[in-house]
């Protein structure tokens, strides 16, 4: 052919083969605004750092009613609203003090049980007090509908440690094996396990916390093989 | 005649340009079996929306290899920190948690 048409035809060539080039490479580069502006802001700590010690009777734990530490905590002076409605703590009282922490941050109770680091009453009524049960030893294995997620084992001893058999059975637990259709959507609703847990227990997004239990090898090689 | 070859050729070298810039929703329903036993329909994964967020190599191949197939998620990985529940991703703050099924999953059987 030509000499002219063949270097048109190389200059079409090479032109499309720049267009190919930027095509694969420039998605990459393109869309990148740093994933840091969609980061949720972390809780900042009090920044005028008073000492927080629950034990030290000197220390600042109680708060005025626009929410900043108030005086220097002399219990028989109280300055606070809080305190004047009933006793009212610094919300960060807890989180200075030295109880352990689970992976979130929040106090890890069930840890601070075992740890015996507290010791609470069993009730303000000294009747009821007197007939305090023992936790009860009795762990549940509640099988996960899917085939792979692990099982959950429930333990009775540490929940009765502080609630007695009527706080659940049998308003939110029927106290029957088999007897609760159990979901996980249920309990992100708030419904079984769901009325404590991501309210006052430690939240639903501690995933191993619950499913301890794995299947068994042979059930998820079964699906496996479907 | 020149001129049509010349069009042909570059039309041609192009269309990878066309086909692999935006990436669609994935359909996740390797495990349907054990989705539809969990009360969940198969996860529509938006893949556009991701891309606004991140870059490729945030993701690709570190925590997902990049052809359809080749990751076995399950509910159980991500609980694992792997794949969708990874540490800087939806076991973090940085997204939902991943007890929201309905975030994920279509066709949830609400109890």
């Amino acid at each position: 052919m030509k000499a002219s048409s063949k270097r048109s035809l190389l200059k079409a060539a090479f032109s499309a083969m720049l267009l190919g080039f930027i095509g694969f490479a420039a998605p990459g580069y393109v869309s990148s605004p740093p994933a840091a502006a969609t980061d949720a802001k972390e809780p900042s700590a009090n920044k005028t750092a008073p000492v927080l010690d629950p034990r030290d009777p000197g220390s600042v734990i109680y708060l005025d009613h626009a929410g900043k530490p108030a005086g220097v905590g002399d219990p028989s002076r109280p300055p606070s609203l809080a305190y004047k409605k009933g006793r009212g703590w610094h919300p960060e009282a807890l989180t200075a003090s030295d109880l352990p922490k689970d992976k979130f941050g929040l106090i890890d109770w069930a840890k601070s049980v075992r740890q015996n680091r507290i010791a609470p009453k069993p009730s303000l009524d000294p009747d009821e007090a007197a007939d305090e049960m023992p936790p009860l030893k009795m762990d549940v294995l509640i099988p996960a509908k899917s085939d792979y997620v692990n099982d959950v084992i429930y333990p009775h001893e540490m929940h009765t440690y502080w609630l007695k058999c009527e706080v659940c059975h049998p308003k939110i637990f029927i106290p029957q094996k088999g007897a609760n259709n159990i979901t996980m959507v249920g309990i992100a609703n708030g419904k079984w396990c769901g009325r404590c847990h991501n309210r006052i227990a430690f939240p639903l997004a501690d995933c191993n916390r619950c499913h301890v239990s794995p299947k068994k090898a042979s059930e998820s090689a079964k699906s496996a093989a479907k | 005649m020149a001129g049509w070859n010349v069009f042909v050729l570059i039309a041609a070298l192009s269309m990878p340009t066309l086909a692999g810039a935006a990436i669609g929703d994935i359909r996740l329903d390797d495990k349907i079996h054990s989705m539809e036993k969990a009360g969940v329909g198969p996860v529509v994964f938006p893949h556009g929306r991701h891309e606004k967020l991140y870059r490729c190599v945030d993701c690709h191949p570190g925590i997902f290899k990049d052809r359809r197939g080749a990751n076995d998620i399950s509910m159980k990985s991500n609980m694992n920190r792997k794949f969708c529940g990874s540490p800087n991703c939806h076991n973090s703050r940085k997204a939902f948690p991943l007890y929201m099924c309905a975030k994920c999953h279509t066709n949830v059987r609400a109890d």
